[in-house]
């Protein structure tokens, strides 16, 4: 079937619309004007620099990458643990404790953030390091579990009764071939970890207190005033999150390589 | 099947009794509980707590001058306009967009469908940001009419329904597009060959062949829409610019402005059980689109 001329006009018309934001923006970033106008009038690096000798940008970028490589590592860790769990062993209620994981992004991330709120106020633990570690690791589990999930799904299990019938302990099993095995799989699952602690925004902005991180600073400059700063910011934000989709995308690939030889 | 073959169905093919599971699963699926409870089950029980206490006791009365506030009322309703309207936009749009992907040639579909997924995973604020860009006063759109003599004043977009509408239908669209993509390539061109060999026009093929094997999915990614358009907090808030109030910027009021966490957590439980309800549905909807593919 051929879509007419007007299905066709509406899609291109709706898939602009969806580029729209990153064909703006991008070249915007270089502009060398002090207002926000598009087309820009000329182009400068002046943005870029102003983001970089911002220590304020600066230090969020910091915590940002701070936060985002710890709680995607321990997101990775619990989480891997927990789908080898999930898909490997049978128990009671495997389902509700699935659904009682994945329900940090089901839920809209506004609730989890006033209950976050109010219980790190409760403990006076609002705008602490911790609180912001468990809220992140939360949110990013769940990535992790459904990435998990699908590669030991497809991770043939006699690999692993191969181990233990010639005698290697459960330790050894998991250290030797599982791991081993699923590590492009454990690789992309910490990228997806870590691209969406770096976005996160909406619990962030209501438990980190003090802290800063670059997309808590750029929603709250988004409300009260807007420099022409954030677009680098944007930009570069764009640009980060294309190189690590097409890391974890070339990782993942490059596991079913050499997975098939 | 006689009933003494099924009891040993499943079971007797497992390697151990289910009661024993638990023991087994434990240091796998244990740390991450702990931190569950701790970190997420605890604060939502204390959260339904707060919302039903008033005073050292228990009751409705958060959730009575919940529903006498008319603000609150007011913000319901604007969050299922909001809602209803951008779930609209994207499910049009983006069904359109599907149908279209799948007529390309696989060199164009793979380049749009790579679009569609970088959009995707690009920030969510980047993304609003840019619509400031592009419909603002001095933005995109409105100098473009105003210099080929469309308007005499710039088009208020943004800071009303109309921004926050564009800028989530934006965010929400390769939600519903990716699921819905995949649906329609898996519908079997022999049907839509039987119909057009039967002498049905292109637009009876479409609406009486095509369109109904797509309904689950389109059904499931709307819900899906649907549920992330409620809660939605950082386009409203940015776009909207305080004037089309939604459920989440209320929370933001009643937990940064105006602090009253019994209300903060009676709206929150409010929201919470609306998206546990709707994402039953989406449930549903979900296993009855995947089981009309297999």
């Amino acid at each position: 079937m051929n879509p007419s001329p007007a299905t066709r006009f509406l899609a291109i018309l709706s898939l602009t619309n969806l580029i729209l934001p990153i064909l703006v923006v991008v070249p915007m970033s270089f502009s060398a004007a002090s207002s926000l106008s598009f087309p820009p009038p000329g182009l400068s690096l002046r943005w870029y620099r102003s983001f970089f000798e911002s220590e304020a940008w600066l230090d969020a970028m910091v915590m940002s990458l701070a936060l985002a490589t710890i709680s995607s590592t321990l997101g990775v860790i619990l989480g891997s643990l927990a789908a080898y769990g999930l898909r490997r062993r049978n128990f009671n209620l495997k389902n509700v404790l699935e659904g009682n994981f994945m329900a940090p992004v089901i839920l809209p991330s506004i609730i989890t953030a006033v209950a976050l709120y109010i219980a790190l106020g409760r403990i006076g633990m609002l705008g602490t390091l911790t609180g912001l570690v468990v809220a992140h690791t939360l949110l990013v589990v769940p990535y992790v579990i459904v990435v998990m999930v699908v590669a030991i799904k497809s991770f043939d299990i006699r690999l692993e009764q191969v181990a233990w019938t010639m005698g290697a302990s459960w330790f050894t099993t998991v250290r030797r071939v599982v791991i081993p095995l699923l590590a492009p799989n454990i690789a992309a699952a910490w990228i997806f970890a870590f691209v969406h602690s770096f976005d996160e925004v909406v619990v962030t902005s209501f438990i980190a207190g003090t802290y800063e991180t670059i997309p808590k600073k750029m929603f709250s400059e988004l409300i009260l005033e807007i420099s022409p700063t954030i677009t680098s910011v944007a930009s570069l934000l764009i640009g980060f999150t294309i190189l690590c989709l097409m890391t974890a995308i070339w990782i993942q690939r490059l596991g079913k390589v050499s997975a098939a030889r | 099947m006689d009933r003494g073959a099924s009891t040993l169905g499943p079971r007797a093919a497992g390697t151990q009794p289910r009661s024993r599971g638990w023991k087994a699963a434990l240091p796998f699926v244990g740390p991450l509980l702990v931190l569950v409870v701790l970190g997420f089950n605890g604060p939502i029980l204390l959260i339904v707590n707060y919302s039903f206490s008033a005073a050292g006791t228990y009751s409705f009365v958060n959730y009575q001058e919940l529903a006498a506030t008319p603000v609150f009322l007011r913000v319901i309703g604007n969050t299922f306009r909001i809602t209803v309207l951008t779930t609209f936009v994207v499910a049009v749009l983006g069904y359109i967009l599907a149908y279209w992907i799948t007529s390309l040639s696989e060199r164009t579909r793979n380049i749009v469908l790579a679009l569609v997924v970088v959009t995707f995973w690009v920030s969510v604020l980047v993304r609003t940001y840019a619509w400031i860009v592009v419909l603002g006063n001095a933005g995109l759109v409105n100098r473009t009419l105003l210099w080929a003599g469309a308007i005499d004043a710039p088009i208020a977009f943004l800071y009303n329904d109309l921004g926050v509408i564009i800028g989530m239908a934006n965010i929400q669209m390769p939600l519903l597009i990716l699921p819905l993509y995949a649906a329609m390539i898996k519908v079997d061109q022999r049907h839509l060959q039987a119909a057009a060999s039967l002498g049905a026009s292109e637009r009876t093929i479409f609406w009486r062949v095509f369109f109904p094997q797509t309904i689950p999915a389109l059904a499931s990614s709307v819900m899906l829409v649907v549920i992330l358009c409620l809660g939605f907090y950082v386009t409203p808030a940015i776009l909207g610019g305080g004037r089309v109030p939604m459920v989440a910027n209320m929370l933001d009021t009643y937990i940064n402005s105006i602090p009253r966490w019994e209300l903060a957590s009676a709206v929150s439980i409010v929201l919470l059980l609306f998206t546990l309800a709707l994402f039953m549905i989406y449930r549903r909807l979900d296993k009855w689109a995947s089981g009309e593919e297999a």
